[in-house]
């Protein structure tokens, strides 16, 4: 461009524009992942995870970031004021939340790890279930940490299933639980005031409101867990729950799922775009239900927050499937070349403080991952005395009617069966 | 060149940034290639493999992802050349100046897909704008009756978004080009009596011929390749192409990348057998005199 009009740079101008040319390129490039060489990443100096006072001493002015799906903005603020305030005020703790999609972030711990980054730019990660397996089967976690945090000693149940189990993948100290999440269903009692509970209910449902019922493609999180609520409302909850250890072979799983398959592909004539298409992400569902365009909506977290902000009527009700709704455990984990790994343990151990655990239930309504009977009859009291709105379930209702998620290994199966056996079918 | 800077390193500092980035880009590339074949010494795959390919080559649902990536691609190239030149026809001949050229090309140039595709998801929506407004007016008895573009298997809001983004871009290419002629060949016609279409079919199109055949082989091969719209805007079958490859690099079993590289692979494939025809005409054109 500049030669073409006559115009010329003086010597030095150009030494600096290939020079800042040159510098944009050669740190994008390290970006990418251009390391080489094979050092061993070097741990903290001196990092001994069982002297929880050194850690705390250590920890004590550190900036802590937290990687994490960002898209619900009650849980952003509750993190960026309940919980940063109380780190910052107890502990000295600075935390920075990173909203990111857990794909993402593996891609950017894998690509660090690649270029072996000692000094990882990812303190600690929320994640579970197949991103768990994965991380953890590449090395990607520093661990096992749960062992030495005194609150997950102390109130929380080890032995669980849903503690030392993540989709099917034992936990073995390298996640600690952070809530626990059940999916529910929704409808605006204004103008549907019958709930479907059940699949024949449902299949009614769908046909007296035709073009206005769908739900996320598989893939999606939540589209996946809807897809696999109603399949567990066809075939039983027992019957389900075989999914959860069930080796990676797509035969087994159909023989499992069929009739659930059958039902789906009855619903899609009286679906949306007749079940030809679904909406690509449950932010997609969500808006559409808000916009009056459909009639129900399903999520992992209660309507109750939406409704007080206005977003949706206050004549919003939840309810479960009788056969059950599937739930699970979602979890805390440490990346391995963290750079603030006395942070993230300290962070932890006060999330899954009664205190912080508590004002989770309160303010978001997640279940709590603490053993209720290990807690005293204060700490007790502050969970009863939450008072639920109409847009929360009470929590033994929601206990009593749970499913445990199929495995991480059988999920991208059940995925590609409904994309292949009932999208257009 | 100017005499002052003849200094022999001059020409060598002018193209190290082109250079750099263009090793950043094989680096990328080769990389990508030998993920395809398996090659991801992270995650301690080492021994070249042809399975990724196979894989990718025998999924059902590939030939009609192809197919579909290619209506894509096709029509909104072929649209967008013919909306671009008429746009910059119409910019050279009433002369529209600097704002006009603005307005209708820089503009749009600017604004990102995504944003683009937000635009449309927001005017034609099953719950959008269009649709409130038909309902509204009493022209739809309900906003359901409208054709959301959501999910739409002919995607024409895909279709929308590359011709908001790519006909602008066809202009721009071919404007300044296409001024010049006016200037002296299209003054030229003129005064041996040449209607201005006649001027424009027979004098100025053909030799604005290899740039608007460039700007049509860019916009197809963007088209081809770019995720972002249809992922948004996209059915959930069939799947364009490099969603299906997003969506496999997106699962968290990281060997994944593998098999996402492959069909990214063939994807790559096919832009370049698409730009080999290209130069294959081109060179037969450049034989003939004009």
């Amino acid at each position: 461009m500049e030669t073409k009009n006559g115009v010329f740079f003086s010597r030095r101008t150009f030494i600096a524009l290939a020079g800042i040319a040159g510098c944009t390129a050669l740190t994008s490039g390290s970006l990418v992942g251009c390391g080489s060489g094979k050092e061993n990443v070097p741990a903290v100096a001196a990092f001994d995870p069982a002297d929880w006072d050194a850690l705390l001493e250590e920890a004590n002015g550190q900036t802590v970031t937290f990687y994490g799906w960002g898209g619900d903005e009650n849980r952003n603020e509750w993190l960026d004021t309940v919980v940063a305030e109380t780190l910052k005020d107890k502990y000295g703790i600075t935390l920075e939340r990173v909203p990111m999609n857990i794909n993402d972030i593996l891609t950017k711990l894998s690509g660090e790890i690649q270029a072996d980054v000692a000094d990882g730019s990812i303190d600690f990660i929320w994640i579970n279930g197949e991103n768990f397996y994965s991380a953890k089967d590449n090395g990607y976690l520093y661990g096992p940490f749960t062992e030495y945090l005194p609150n997950f000693v102390s109130y929380v149940d080890a032995a669980s299933a849903e503690v030392s189990y993540d989709f099917g993948e034992p936990v073995e100290g390298y996640e600690a639980p952070y809530g626990k999440a059940q999916m529910l269903l929704w409808v605006d009692a204004a103008k549907t005031p019958d709930m479907p509970t059940d699949a024949e209910k449902f299949l009614a449902f769908c046909k007296e409101h035709p073009g206005q019922v769908t739900y996320p493609a598989a893939g999606d999180f939540t589209g996946t867990a809807f897809i696999s609520c109603l399949i567990a409302a066809v075939i039983g909850k027992e019957e389900f729950e075989k999914l959860t250890k069930i080796e990676a072979d797509i035969d087994k799983i159909k023989e499992i799922i069929e009739p659930g398959l059958e039902y789906l592909r009855s619903l899609n004539p009286y679906l949306w775009q007749e079940g030809k298409t679904f909406p690509a992400d449950s932010g997609t569902v969500s808006q559409m239900f808000a916009d009056g365009e459909l009639v129900l909506n399903m999520g992992y977290s209660t309507p109750q927050l939406d409704m007080d902000n206005g977003v949706i009527p206050a004549t919003v009700r939840p309810f479960l499937l009788d056969n059950g709704t599937v739930g699970n455990t979602n979890f805390m984990a440490i990346a391995k070349n963290a750079s603030h790994k006395a942070a993230a343990m300290v962070a932890i151990n006060e999330i899954l403080s009664p205190e912080i655990q508590a004002s989770q239930y309160e303010m978001l309504t997640t279940i709590t991952v603490l053993d209720t009977d290990k807690l005293d009859s204060e700490q007790k009291a502050a969970f009863d005395d939450v008072v639920l709105g109409d847009g929360s379930l009470p929590l033994d209702e929601m206990l009593s009617k749970r499913i445990a998620e199929a495995s991480g290994v059988a999920v991208p199966l059940i995925e590609e069966l409904w994309t292949n056996e009932v999208v257009g079918k | 060149m100017n005499r002052r800077l003849s200094s022999h390193v001059t020409p060598y500092l002018l193209i190290l940034p082109a250079v750099l980035l263009t090793l950043l880009f094989v680096y990328g590339v080769a990389n990508g290639i030998l993920q395809g074949f398996g090659i991801i010494p992270y995650l301690g795959l080492t021994t070249p493999t042809l399975d990724y390919y196979r894989a990718a080559f025998t999924r059902s649902d590939l030939s009609l992802s192809i197919l579909y990536t290619f209506y894509l691609a096709l029509s909104s190239s072929v649209l967008a050349t013919l909306g671009g030149v008429a746009l910059s026809a119409a910019i050279t001949r009433v002369n529209m100046g600097r704002k006009g050229q603005l307005m209708g090309i820089q503009i749009p140039l600017m604004t990102s897909h995504a944003i683009v595709a937000l635009f449309i998801i927001s005017l034609f929506s099953g719950s959008g704008l269009v649709a409130r407004l038909l309902y509204a007016g009493g022209l739809i008895d309900s906003m359901q009756s409208f054709p959301t573009v959501l999910g739409a298997t002919s995607g024409w809001g895909i279709i929308l978004v590359y011709l908001w983004k790519e006909i602008p871009f066809v202009a721009f290419c071919t404007v300044t080009l296409m001024s010049h002629m006016g200037d002296r060949y299209a003054e030229a016609a003129a005064c041996l009596g040449a209607s201005p279409l006649r001027t424009f079919f027979s004098v100025t199109l053909p030799l604005c011929k290899r740039t608007i055949a460039k700007a049509f082989l860019i916009v197809f091969a963007f088209a081809f390749g770019a995720y972002e719209v249809p992922f948004l805007l996209g059915a959930t079958l069939p799947k364009a192409l490099p969603v299906l490859a997003y969506v496999e690099f997106q699962k968290p079993d990281l060997a994944n990348h593998a098999y996402a590289m492959a069909l990214c692979g063939i994807m790559a494939g096919i832009c370049i057998i698409v730009a080999i025809v290209y130069f294959q005409i081109m060179r037969r054109e450049r034989k003939r005199p004009l």
